[in-house]
């Protein structure tokens, strides 16, 4: 009954030292990744190995009410990526109609100016 | 006796199984170079990450209440996590401006390319297809 228990410790701390690692990992992607969109990939990732560190103890520690803090856990950081995403498409969509506008203002200027000075060309 | 060392053999080879997904699903997601590439990865990995380890924790448990909550997290993962890659993919494809370039890698006669200049390559390829593609209808 030691040994088995001792086997037990030993896979529950290896799972544990593993995952603690790829979060690190994916913590360096998240900080070098390019783009947004790899950044939210990356923490994304974090939260799952999150949930999955969550469920080992909850096993390890003899902690039942942990389980339930592994459930909310997943529904936060699905609610955290979507509205992520829906923030950072509306960034995107209103620099570019940001973009648009002041082009618009510049043509509108420079059609202003070009019919100015036809007015002044045609009044001598 | 043997019923536990079973129990603790299953429950190990399902725990290295999850484990092992996850680490292919990092290596990918720091590998790749474009972002709906490390979505494939990470998503995959994930999926089946967190289902081998999950199982793992309701062998080594049993059938009780407490695995009954385990394995609520995995229906809820398994239905909230390809409507958050959805999203994210969504997100990209809006985003990315140059999403539509043909991102085939071609081998240069053996020769390693660097990052660089594989992605000017690319660029040189799609191009030439483009043209040769208006070439061909303006014939």
């Amino acid at each position: 009954m030691e040994l088995i228990q001792q086997a037990y410790d030993l896979l529950m701390t290896a799972a544990v030292v593993i995952l603690a690692v790829l979060i690190i990992l994916s913590i360096i992607r998240s900080i070098l990744g390019p783009g947004i969109s790899d950044r939210i990939i990356a923490v994304n990732m974090i939260g799952t190995m999150i949930i999955m560190i969550t469920a080992v103890f909850s096993v390890w520690l003899k902690e039942n009410y942990l389980a339930d803090v592994c459930l909310i856990y997943a529904m936060i950081s699905f609610l955290g990526v979507v509205v992520l995403c829906k923030v950072y498409t509306g960034v995107y969509l209103q620099r570019k109609h940001m973009k648009a506008d002041l082009g618009a203002i510049e043509d509108n200027l420079s059609r202003q100016n070009r019919e100015g000075l036809d007015e002044k060309e045609v009044q001598p | 006796m043997t019923g536990e060392w079973i129990r603790f053999v299953l429950a190990a080879l399902c725990m290295a199984l999850g484990l092992v997904f996850m680490i292919s699903a990092v290596f990918g997601v720091n590998r790749f170079h474009h972002a709906l590439n490390r979505m494939h990865a990470a998503a995959l990995g994930d999926t089946l990450g967190i289902l081998f380890v999950i199982l793992s924790l309701i062998i080594m448990k049993g059938f009780s209440m407490d695995s009954l909550k385990l394995s609520m997290v995995i229906v809820f993962f398994w239905v909230a996590s390809p409507v958050s890659g959805h999203m994210i993919s969504r997100l990209e494809a809006m985003t990315d401006e140059r999403l539509g370039e043909i991102s085939v890698l071609e081998k240069n006669n053996g020769i390693r390319v660097q990052m660089d200049d594989q992605a000017s390559m690319i660029r040189e390829v799609s191009d030439k297809k483009r043209k040769k593609k208006k070439g061909g209808k303006n014939r």
